[in-house]
């Protein structure tokens, strides 16, 4: 298992500089005039255009420049300098205001997700067909018919402004409590999934030969769903979670605008829309080592949760 | 390109629309507390540093920390704040007498040199400043630019010839000179906006050399200064400063409180979380005034929406092609059921804010008539299609819609609303020539004066004249404005440069906006000025 | 059917396959799902959904005969009447025609992005929880790398690049993007299933018997791995479907003259404190869609289930 996990953080380091590449290729590609998209609708000053051009080497272009601005990226990164934002912001700055509010709003979501959805979800499967399994695929589609551009909007303005239960914005250095509604807006489409998920894990579970076995030595229900189906269900959620919680901290884009929270999501959207190359490669780096350690993580529990499976 | 600019535009993604009418707060009744703090709503500022500063977010910040030389009053003319005096005899050399008292908020004293290192700073160009443009009138200007010699390449650009402005001068502490390139009637009326704003020794770390810092926690001479430093994209904090010469504000201080989305500051500002919502986004704008009742409020701005024909679609060429567009548009109907009243029908080319607007200069061309807009546009063989591009970040996709829907019903044409990303998207496809159809621009002043709308937007070589229209004779009429003896006459010329406008129809004049704010029932007296500022000596907190 | 491959089948369905059948037919999968199917009421109302809202794609004009591109301020907000069951929108456009000749793209937009989805993943899980070792390695970072590159740059960059203004290509080009960063969380969810499917008993029985790599893979291990497979696509039908909203809202996904429930849903949501139909009406569409693909999923899952039996 030692051998494993290092070969895996070996490999790491390989995902890690490929997924940069192929961002910063795609920021290069989808260049259009970042300084004009920086200045939005007003006209660039000569002077202003000239001072950003030298600034960012915007000059460089074709295959040449690419790799010449790319390789001075890496550069810099490897002497632990992201650089500066096309607005004059120090990148690493900008990362250590962005992410702490994220990953907070992001493993709010994603308890959220875990907590009512693979609990209903067990108890979907367990009564399959059952009332409360049906009440759970209605939640599912409402969530689905309900995208989060017209969910976070609602949830804010019934549950925020009409009937004042949370804050209806959280801001830069939200409280727990003031992250809990935008966690839940987060939170739904995987709390649908996960739940249903769950649902026809458990429910295929309950089928296998170990229940029937289980239950003919006369077993108690409670103790074969809690310690065996259990157990043997979650290997497919706990894999989606675990990608998951990296699609939270980037998806965030619309609850994080809505609920006026400037994460990650939020400087995504914001450094793509304004072009920003060194800002959205900056934060797909972070990015990318979530996913990539929570997919290690994953993998390692299946080895916990299924003893057959092995790694060597 | 001629660099000739203008301001404030503000950097929020769903910038929508602004809008006029009935100004000042509500409720004049009650005491105000003199020792409470107001919030109100900004997008994050591009920067705080005033020759570099020309969005309103960051102009509402620098507001509060600055006091301007002149500012305008309710004909918006200038009068002078920070300035004694403001004289010319032959509007080429200009006079500055500053008043006296004035200080920054670090104790040192304003003087000319804190005006003139500023402005020599903004407009050297190596330093990149946004608004390096406004300095270019001033003699000497090109001497502190510096050419690429070889474009876009890898060369870099020499040094250039000068670092000061020679049509800056000192004559004492209290008074400068300042002498343009060309007689300019109009001097006086730019220098309230932001870029003319001093710095204070403090602010440089060589000369010509602006202290790392000093942008997260600018020192100025107004009536507010920093508690604390610019927390990016959360909040800026100002409190009252004392030893202000000036109008005292009836607050001890303001967080302006940085929003990404226009939506959420509504939200806030409905449940008395926030104090001023500068902008109420359009798709808020039907409900507002049951939300809010008096405290929806709206005020005039100088923002005129209009669409422009690209010279290089040749379907476009003939006048009366585009004057039969602009008459198939029912621009009330768009007004009422679109921006719910709080924008105007515009039937001019210039804003109804600047000395020397006239009503409907655009004549039979604006006025909503389909019978003889068909007729029109079938003799004159206008396209069977039409497209009408925007950018999609803009909150424009309803007008846009509605207006290609007049036109396919009126005109009996196919018309689609083309969304781009992004405004940059829209213009890097003009400037490919691409066939984009009608493009949607929007134009905000820097200062009032007609010659800030006719020399960006139609001029030749105007900065924001993206669409290639070109007239001889209305750049003439609109040079010989400029360098006009009087304010008066400069306004004839530029009337009749509007005249042929109306003839040529460049572009449709649609609407001419207005902010459209709301605030909470703690606070009173909130006034949105021409440039989406809030007036931070008027506002008060309702005790 | 060899005889040995009956007795793996036998193993394979809980021994109880030889006893079922009275011909003693050696059956195959698809054989005994069908059967199943056929008596299962969920899958025929689900197919009814299904057919349904594929005719309306097909030919909208059977449903309506309103235009939904006629459109009038006079009419905003106005209430049923004229062919127009549930009114008008904020554009004076026939809300109930928009929805049925929305249809067209948003389920072209759902099916071929979930589809393709599909292929890629099961494809890239099976491949890589199969084989393991050098393969898992390479096919799991390329997940990785491909689970880094936000939706939105992708998106904005490939669109952006598409100069075509053809209604047709842009839906193609909509499909693609979602489909291409779409496939991995279905892929790690099949990877998952297939490493442990892979050390269940009946799989080393059908090794033992002589299967081969292909063989088991597709007979043995897929069977037994489809259900989570089935339902994360089910579900992203309908996002991906919601996503294009998205990227309409972007101004870089489907445009006008196309409609689409997801720009309806968009148009919707800014107006829906005026009037809350123009939303709710291709909302409901959209999620009874989703319900058809959701227990038709079920309903065929369920079927293939060799446990089931």
């Amino acid at each position: 298992m030692f051998r494993y996990i290092v070969r895996r953080l070996l490999q790491m380091v390989l995902a890690f500089f490929g997924t940069t590449l192929i961002v910063y290729a795609l920021m290069f590609a989808g260049q259009g005039d970042p300084i004009q998209a920086l200045a939005g609708e007003r006209p660039v000053s000569a002077a202003q255009r000239a001072y950003l051009t030298e600034k960012f080497h915007l000059d460089q272009t074709g295959i040449g420049g690419f790799f010449y601005r790319y390789f001075d990226y890496v550069g810099n990164l490897l002497r632990g300098d992201l650089g500066d934002s096309l607005t004059g912001r120090k990148i690493g700055d900008m990362l250590a205001q962005a992410w702490p509010v994220t990953v907070k709003l992001a493993i709010i979501g994603l308890l959220v997700a875990i907590l009512v959805g693979v609990t209903a979800g067990v108890i979907a499967g367990l009564r399959r067909g059952g009332i409360f399994d049906n009440a759970t695929l209605a939640l599912t589609l409402l969530v689905l018919g309900i995208p989060t551009i017209v969910l976070a909007p609602l949830a804010q303005y019934f549950l925020g402004v009409k009937l004042p239960l949370f804050p209806p914005t959280a801001g830069a250095e939200p409280s727990i409590y003031a992250l809990l509604l935008p966690g839940i807006v987060l939170g739904s489409l995987s709390l649908a999934t996960a739940l249903r998920l769950t649902r026809t894990s458990v429910a295929e579970n309950l089928r296998s030969d170990y229940v029937r076995t289980a239950k003919a030595k006369g077993m108690s229900v409670r103790r074969i769903v809690s310690v065996h189906v259990l157990r043997n269900s979650l290997i497919p959620v706990i894999t989606f979670l675990g990608v998951e919680l990296g699609n939270l901290m980037s998806g965030a884009i619309i609850t994080e605008g809505v609920f006026n929270i400037p994460g990650v999501g939020f400087n995504l959207f914001r450094g793509i829309r304004t072009e920003d190359g060194p800002l959205v490669v900056g934060l797909v780096s972070v990015l990318v080592v979530v996913y990539l350690v929570s997919n290690l993580v994953v993998d390692v529990l299946y080895a916990v949760l299924d003893p057959r499976i092995r790694y060597e | 390109m001629q660099v000739r600019r203008l301001a404030a535009w503000t950097a929020l993604p769903l910038a929508a629309t602004l809008g006029l009418a009935a100004c000042g707060g509500g409720g004049d009744s009650g005491e105000s507390d003199p020792n409470a703090t107001v919030s109100i709503q900004i997008a994050e500022p591009q920067h705080l540093i005033s020759t570099n500063t020309n969005d309103s977010s960051g102009n509402q910040v620098l507001s509060a920390l600055f006091a301007p030389l002149v500012d305008y009053d309710e004909q918006n003319k200038p009068f002078e704040v920070a300035a004694e005096s403001v004289n010319s005899t032959d509007n080429l050399t200009w006079t500055i007498k500053l008043k006296d008292g004035y200080t920054f908020h670090n104790g040192e004293k304003v003087t000319s040199d804190s005006y003139l290192n500023a402005w020599n700073y903004g407009a050297y160009g190596p330093n990149g400043q946004g608004n390096s443009y406004f300095f270019e009138k001033i003699a000497g200007f090109d001497d502190l630019q510096s050419k690429d010699p070889d474009g876009d390449g890898p060369q870099k650009a020499p040094e250039p010839k000068a670092q000061t402005l020679t049509g800056l001068k000192k004559v004492d502490d209290l008074t400068f000179t300042v002498t343009l390139a060309k007689p300019y009637s109009e001097f006086k009326t730019i220098l309230g906006y932001t870029a003319f704003y001093p710095l204070p020794e403090a602010a440089f770390s060589a000369p010509g050399v602006i202290k790392d810092g000093y942008e997260d926690a600018p020192i100025g001479n107004g009536p507010f200064k920093m508690k604390g430093t610019w927390q990016h994209d959360a909040k800026v904090e100002v409190e009252r400063y004392d030893a202000f010469p000036g109008d005292k504000p009836k607050i001890a201080g303001a967080e302006f409180r940085i929003y990404q989305q226009l939506t959420a500051a509504y939200a806030d500002v409905l449940s008395d979380n926030l104090d001023v919502d500068v902008t109420v986004p359009t798709e808020n704008l039907s409900t507002a005034a049951t939300d809010l009742g008096d405290r929806f409020q709206q005020s005039q701005n100088s923002s005129f929406q209009f669409v422009a024909f690209p010279t290089f679609q040749k379907e476009f060429s003939k006048p009366d092609v585009r004057k039969a567009i602009s008459m198939a548009i029912d621009r009330d109907e768009i007004t009422k059921s679109i921006f719910k009243e709080s924008q105007i029908s515009a039937r001019s080319f210039v804003s109804p804010v600047v000395a020397g607007y006239r009503d409907d200069t655009c004549g039979e061309a604006c006025e909503f008539n389909p019978t003889k807009a068909k007729e029109l546009y079938q003799a004159a063989g206008g396209p069977a299609e039409l497209k009408i591009t925007y950018n999609g970040d803009g909150g424009h996709k309803d007008w846009v819609d509605a207006t290609c829907n007049q036109l396919k019903t009126n005109l009996g044409v196919d018309c689609v609303g083309a969304a781009e990303p992004k405004f940059s998207d829209l213009l890097t496809k003009v400037e490919g020539k691409q066939p984009v159809g009608l493009i949607r621009m929007g134009w905000l002043m820097d200062y009032p004066s007609m010659e800030n709308y006719l020399g960006p937007l139609y001029t030749t070589n105007g900065s924001s004249n993206y669409y290639g229209y070109s007239n001889p004779d209305f750049d003439r009429l609109v040079q010989e404005g400029t360098t006009a003896a009087t304010p008066d006459e400069a306004v004839k010329k530029y009337q009749q440069a509007e005249d042929i406008l109306a003839t040529e129809m460049p572009v449709i004049p649609l609407r001419f906006g207005q902010n459209v704010y709301a605030h909470s029932t703690r606070v009173k007296n909130v006034e949105v000025d021409l440039f989406q500022v809030v007036d931070m000596t008027k506002i008060e907190v309702v005790s | 059917m060899s005889e040995l491959e009956t007795v793996a089948a036998a193993e394979l369905s809980g021994g109880k396959a030889g006893s079922a059948d009275p011909a003693a037919r050696p059956r195959s999968l698809a054989g005994d799902a069908w059967r199943d199917l056929r008596r299962n009421p969920i899958f025929w109302i689900s197919l009814v959904l299904v057919l349904a809202v594929t005719a309306m794609a097909a030919f909208p004009g059977l449903f309506t005969s309103n235009d939904p591109h006629d459109c009038t301020l006079a009419r905003q907000h106005a209430g049923p009447g004229g062919g127009a069951p549930f009114g008008y929108d904020f554009q004076g456009c026939d809300i109930y025609a928009r929805a049925v000749f929305g249809a067209r793209a948003s389920l072209l937009v759902g099916a071929f992005s979930a589809l393709l989805t599909g292929i890629i993943a099961i494809t890239v899980g099976m491949l890589a929880g199969y084989f393991g070792r050098w393969v898992d390695a390479a096919l799991s970072r390329v997940i990785d790398v491909v689970l880094g590159i936000p939706l939105l740059l992708a998106a904005i960059v490939m669109l952006k690049r598409i100069s075509s203004d053809s209604p047709n290509i842009r839906i193609i080009a909509v499909i693609f993007v979602l489909a291409i960063l779409g496939w991995t969380t279905a892929a790690r969810v099949i990877r998952s299933s297939v490493i442990s499917a892979k050390q269940q008993d009946y799989v080393a029985a059908a090794r033992m018997l002589g299967a081969g790599n292909g063989r088991t893979m597709w007979r043995h291990i897929l069977p037994n791995s489809l259900a989570p497979v089935i339902v994360v696509l089910t579900i992203a039908l309908g996002s991906f479907i919601a996503a294009e909203a998205t990227l309409s809202f972007l101004g870089i996904g489907l445009k006008a003259p196309t409609i689409s429930w997801g720009i309806d849903i968009d148009a919707g949501r800014t107006h829906m404190r005026e009037s809350a139909v123009a939303l709710v009406v291709p909302s409901t569409f959209l999620a009874l869609t989703v319900l058809a693909f959701i227990m038709l999923g079920d309903a065929i899952r369920d079927a293939f289930d060799p446990k089931l039996r």
